[in-house]
């Protein structure tokens, strides 16, 4: 018993540690809060079976630790046979057939559950939006033109439909609350729906490994009052889309002041006020000594690439001392 | 034995200590160059692996790079993947077939060392790409295009270059080993040894080989296409024309029946193991060889569960979720026979039995997450999220680790004639399991938070903190744990002489403790006619009737 304690001990803290930090709110034991319909819908199949196993792994293990302790050796010799029994033809069929009938069971509480998770409820008006995956951002086109980066604005209440695409590489857009998961790849549009039940902001990030800045890749959903989200997609949106750009999209490599990173110092650099070079280096991409950019501005707009310049003039290019060499 | 050969022939180059090894056709000494060689690369991909954790132990974390981690990550997968479990168990197969079949070797024993050679130079090529230009291949071990693509802002460079040739020398090694097992248990049985009383192993490595045989080619196809892709500017999975789809398919068409092809030979061990330190016999032998051919068959028919986040049509997606829990049905008969087997038993805990029962408690846990996994649309909350890695890694290290370490002490006797250390090896035991469960349970609870794998750092303090610290922290244990194994083996064979095994010391079943430990080249002198399953117990119930 004593060679037992220190794994023991360790147990117990394993155990207290445990405790401790799920007390602090679900705990990681249940998918994150759901606040769409088709989130709570898979929460329920995820409890259902969550039931199931649970009673599962009670027995197995059970039985298990039981037969551990009731037939271990107690100084009896290694010669001393058990019982030799070879097998039971009822028995065996008995636990055949049990997890037949509770993976039925499983299965017809997740096609039960279905349609409420994949079919978008019937709506007058779904927002419809593109989202875009690229590396290492989300993009969103709404209904109107207008455009975000980052962040999508969605009014509480009302149903989303999502056709998510990727130009580059796969991705794949998940916001835990809203729902599950589907892939952006390249050439194969796929779709997703969600209904914010309340206003509030929502957090998530790319799950399928698309390059060095993987995990920077977040996305929120803001969901927010129908008057909110109108001005935001008529006004707001437009107006922030440069200063979006830069700090979506470029600051991730280049740093949030253009100080470099990952990326070159592009701060100095006079190419960042002459739009056509740079729509050239967004749209195509860029390899050079340090290494590759990716084309980050695939199908950008015109508009978008003004916007993007025009906020770099104003807060980001700092022209370079005389004498200076411009790098990258 | 060895006298005579001595007066017969001259000593040449090639009985010197280590040229013996180089140019060795025995499956024994072939047996021990894989399991050693899959041990290193055991180390070195667990190395990879603390990597990870160190960098993932608290947020924003600046231990690795993140171009690092996306290597680390790709070649700790395609390591222990290829070079650990698989070849592993091909080693355990190679000892331990002809021994159990009362045969002197395999069928094709040149074939089977170059298997071998194949193997090491396959773990080498897919090593070298570390010094390559670009680096280490970086787009995880199923290598998805397009980011597996030869763009700038993909992989450039020659790491995936060399991860695609080190697969195809893999490939090829496996179905030479295969095919060679293949013929071997087919044709080389010792009389009296009906399939119906073929050890259980045997039938895993049957099954194995064939499941091999099978998967190969899908994974074989991908890569060259892959690889055309990359080099000579072919269009298969780059769109407008090509489909990243198509990839994911071949991909999951092979890697589905490669996840049982690393399970189902330790499922055979487990089946060896257990019966022999419960004094018993399997419970429903039958059921247990049958349900592996079923876990086989249904393999082939649940890849793209993988694939629930892609969009397939929702029939389809219905079609795999059925499939996949079909599976549990025959692996759930597996996990109740093996705990039948111990009813009524004589338990002996040795080390072997410790990680046999370690196995069966870990493995069920693996199985009860995979039901999660297989309803679609849960699948859509937690696929690509550390839930998935939380369940992997108690199928396949709580799992196939913990059966292999349990084959290794059980059968090291027979491979090196001198016990392991029973203190030390239940240290490592306990060390394992506590550290195992450290570092993956908490990992169930981050995937449910939100926490997609592969990524190289996160914001989150609290929840996510405390569990992935939980987890660096039980990478450390199980670190440990391999320290004392590797301890262990340095005592036995270094420090210490190990206490000298004898034939049979565990009161085995099967034929291969029949002979002497280690066993000689030709392995048998005689093989006894084999009456059942377990003809070594059959001997000494016929030695003990008879009249002293």
């Amino acid at each position: 018993m004593r060679r037992k304690l220190p794994s023991f001990v360790l147990v117990v803290l394993l155990a207290l540690a445990t405790a401790g930090v799920a007390a602090a709110s679900n705990g990681g034991f249940t998918p994150v809060t759901p606040e769409s319909p088709n989130a709570s819908h898979t929460q329920t199949a995820y409890y259902v079976i969550l039931g199931f196993t649970s009673a599962i792994f009670v027995v197995v293990e059970g039985l298990l630790v039981v037969f551990i302790v009731k037939y271990r050796r107690r100084g009896r010799g290694r010669a001393v046979e058990g019982a030799q029994v070879h097998g039971h033809t009822r028995l065996e069929l008995i636990w055949t057939v049990i997890p037949v009938l509770i993976l039925c069971a499983i299965g017809v509480v997740v096609f039960v559950e279905l349609p409420k998770i994949n079919d978008a409820p019937a709506s007058n008006n779904p927002v419809r939006i593109t989202v875009e995956g690229h590396q290492y951002y989300w993009q969103f086109d709404y209904p109107g033109g207008a455009r975000s980066i980052g962040t999508l604005h969605v009014p509480t209440g009302a149903v989303v439909d999502l056709n998510v695409i990727s130009p580059d590489v796969i991705h794949s857009w998940w916001i835990p609350a809203l729902g599950g998961k589907v892939q952006a790849i390249p050439g194969h549009p796929n779709h997703l729906w969600f209904k914010a039940n309340k206003p509030g902001s929502y957090e998530g990030q790319c799950a399928e490994l698309c390059g060095v800045y993987h995990a920077s890749m977040l996305a929120r959903v803001v969901a927010e009052p129908q008057q909110s989200y109108e001005n935001y997609i008529s006004t707001t949106a437009r107006q922030t889309i440069g200063k979006q750009e830069w700090s979506g999209v470029c600051a991730t490599c280049h740093g949030n002041l253009g100080q470099g990173g990952y990326g070159p110092a592009i701060a100095n650099n006079t190419l960042l006020t002459q739009q056509s070079a740079l729509e050239g280096i967004l749209e195509n991409g860029f390899t050079g000594t340090q290494g590759a950019m990716p084309p980050v501005g695939k199908g950008w707009t015109n508009a978008q690439i003004s916007a993007l310049v025009a906020y770099v003039k104003k807060h980001i290019y700092k022209a370079a001392p005389l004498g200076a060499t411009s790098g990258g | 034995m060895a006298a005579r050969s001595e007066a017969v022939y001259p000593v040449g180059w090639k009985s010197g200590r280590i040229a013996s090894w180089l140019v060795t056709v025995d499956h024994k000494r072939i047996g021990i160059l894989y399991i050693a060689t899959s041990l290193m690369w055991f180390v070195a991909g667990g190395i990879l692996a603390l990597l990870m954790r160190s960098q993932l132990a608290t947020p924003n974390e600046h231990f690795l790079t993140k171009n690092s981690y996306n290597e680390v990550l790709t070649m700790h997968g395609t390591t222990m993947i290829f070079l650990v479990i698989v070849p592993i168990l091909a080693g355990f197969g190679n000892f331990l077939v002809p021994l159990m079949i009362g045969a002197r070797d395999m069928a094709f024993p040149r074939l089977n060392a170059l298997s071998y050679w194949l193997f090491l130079l396959g773990g080498i090529v897919l090593w070298l790409s570390w010094f390559s230009k670009g680096g280490g291949p970086h787009a995880g071990w199923w290598s998805y295009p397009t980011l597996s693509e030869n763009f700038p802002w993909a992989s450039p460079g020659h790491g995936q270059d060399y991860w695609i040739l080190s697969l195809h020398i893999l490939s090829l090694s496996s179905l030479l080993a295969a095919i060679n097992f293949i013929v071997t248990i087919h044709n080389m049985r010792a009389p009296g040894m009906t399939w119906m009383r073929m050890p259980l192993f045997v039938w895993a490595m049957e099954t194995y080989a064939i499941l091999l045989l099978l998967a190969l080619p899908a994974i074989s196809a991908a890569v060259t296409m892959l690889l055309l892709d990359r080099t000579v500017g072919t269009h298969f999975f780059i769109p407008p024309h090509g489909s990243l789809l198509l990839y994911q398919h071949l991909f999951w068409f092979f890697g589905h029946p490669e996840v049982y092809i690393m399970v189902l030979p330790v499922f055979g061990m487990i089946s060896e193991i257990l019966p022999v330190f419960s004094r018993k016999p399997i419970f429903g032998y039958k059921a247990v060889a049958f349900s592996t051919i079923g876990i086989a068959f249904f393999s082939m028919l649940v890849w793209a569960h993988h694939m629930f986040t892609t969009g397939m049509p929702v029939g389809l997606d219905s079609f795999f979720m059925i499939s996949s829990m079909v599976i549990a049905v025959p692996t759930g008969i597996k996990i109740f026979n093996w705990i039948a087997t111990t009813w009524r038993g004589n338990l002996i805990l040795d080390t072997p039995m410790l990680f046999a029962l370690g196995f069966v408690a870990l493995f069920t846990m693996g199985g009860l997450s995979g039901i999660f996994l297989a309803a679609f649309p849960v699948d859509w909350q937690l696929n690509d999220s550390y839930y998935v890695v939380a369940h992997f890694h108690y199928v396949l290290f709580g799992g196939s680790a913990f059966g292999f370490f349990g084959g290794l002490y059980y059968w090291w006797p027979k491979m090196f004639g001198r016990m392991l250390d029973e203190r030390l090896g239940k240290w490592h035991f306990w060390l394992m399991f506590v550290g195992f469960n450290l570092t993956f349970l908490p990992q169930h609870m981050l995937g449910l938070l939100g926490m997609p794998r592969r990524i190289y750092t996160y914001h989150h303090g609290g929840l996510w903190e405390a569990y992935n610290l939980m987890s660096s922290i039980g990478s450390g244990v199980m670190a440990l744990s391999i320290a004392v194994f590797l301890a262990n083996v340095w005592i036995a064979h270094g420090l210490r002489k190990g206490v000298r095994a004898g034939n049979d010391p565990w009161l085995a079943d099967t034929l291969e403790w029949y002979t002497t430990s280690p066993p000689p080249t030709h392995n048998f002198d005689s093989v006894p006619y084999v009456t059942s399953a377990r003809p070594l117990r059959d001997l000494r119930r016929r030695l003990a009737e008879q009249p002293q």
